[in-house]
């Protein structure tokens, strides 16, 4: 389902997310010294249903953190499992991994791209968001039903690692009353 | 006389951060891009002597306005406002021949402090 916003706001909601992205992009392209393909951000607004099926990939490890502020909600990292060890190798990883190490590298992985995407983002929308440390997540600990809202926003963006399997998503998911807050700040920028 | 400016940027958000951040009285006549193909043509109308330049765009993105300007020595002065800003992205920019590489969100200071550092207030 696409969200009722208008051209105005969507051009703005992703030109933001485009600022985000490319700064999350940056670290990472310097961390690991290559060249990171950025995607055009998705916007969507989903029910707790179709929500639960980002979860049904099985060639992603998925992380989560929580966030609050004037906005709150929660940023989830799929990470491509299939690159998991090229970037591990660029970051001096002994190959293979073992598990402490790998689940090391994913939190490190999702630290580093999810952090500068809220934070950019809520920086220029002045929505004092404050990030959790991300935690690996499966989806069998939570069902739809355990989930408190009833339609969330999910704004999406994508890194690719050029020439390797390596792909990872950032979503951020903003629940009803923060959706309100977001138009309003959004809106306000517009005006100004 | 006024020197003909362009803003090429897909993003309305992005062209409005740019016209809102230009000194004011900058003596200037003013065209927006919303693609790279129009950047060429604002160009090629002789309405860019400055041409503010996003990298991702639609129809010719950036790079690509960069490397045709560069092929047929054009002499505009582009400055790349980008949200892409990994190195390699400005290593290319600035071989293509773009004379400065600024970041967004764009900061207005910065914009009069290039401009002016460029000889071009």
């Amino acid at each position: 389902m696409t969200v009722p916003l208008s051209e105005e706001q969507r051009d703005a909601l992703q030109e933001l997310m485009n600022i985000s992205m490319g700064q999350a992009a940056n670290a990472l392209a310097r961390l690991i010294n290559a060249k990171i393909t950025l995607s055009i951000p998705k916007i969507v607004l989903v029910s707790a249903g179709e929500f639960q099926r980002i979860f049904q990939s099985t060639e992603h490890w998925f992380t989560r953190q929580s966030f609050v502020g004037l906005v709150k909600g929660e940023v989830l990292t799929l990470l491509a499992k299939d690159g998991t060890n090229t970037i591990g190798k660029l970051l001096d990883y002994q190959i293979p991994m073992d598990e402490v190490s790998q689940e090391e590298l994913l939190l490190e992985l999702a630290n580093i791209l999810a952090g500068a995407c809220l934070n950019v983002f809520s920086a220029q929308l002045g929505l004092n968001t404050k990030l959790s440390m991300p935690t690996m997540f499966s989806s069998q600990m939570r069902q739809a039903e355990s989930y408190r809202w009833i339609s969330t926003l999910l704004l999406e963006v994508e890194f690719q690692l050029e020439a390797t399997p390596f792909d990872s998503r950032v979503v951020i998911c903003l629940e009803g009353q923060s959706v309100d807050t977001l138009i309003s700040r959004l809106n306000q920028l517009l005006e100004d | 006389m006024a020197i003909p400016v362009t803003i090429a940027d897909d993003s309305m958000l992005s062209r409005k951060t740019v016209r809102k951040a230009l000194p004011p009285g900058w003596d200037i006549e003013l065209t927006e891009a919303c693609n790279g193909r129009e950047a060429l043509a604002a160009v090629n109308a002789g309405k860019a002597d400055v041409l503010f330049l996003d990298l991702q765009m639609p129809e010719l993105d950036g790079f690509q306005v960069l490397r045709e300007l560069h092929e047929h020595h054009v002499k505009t002065v582009v400055i790349v406002i980008s949200a892409d800003i990994q190195p390699e992205a400005q290593k290319l920019v600035a071989e293509l021949g773009a004379f400065r590489f600024l970041r967004k969100p764009l900061q207005p200071e910065q914009l009069a402090q290039t401009l002016a550092e460029l000889g071009l207030i």
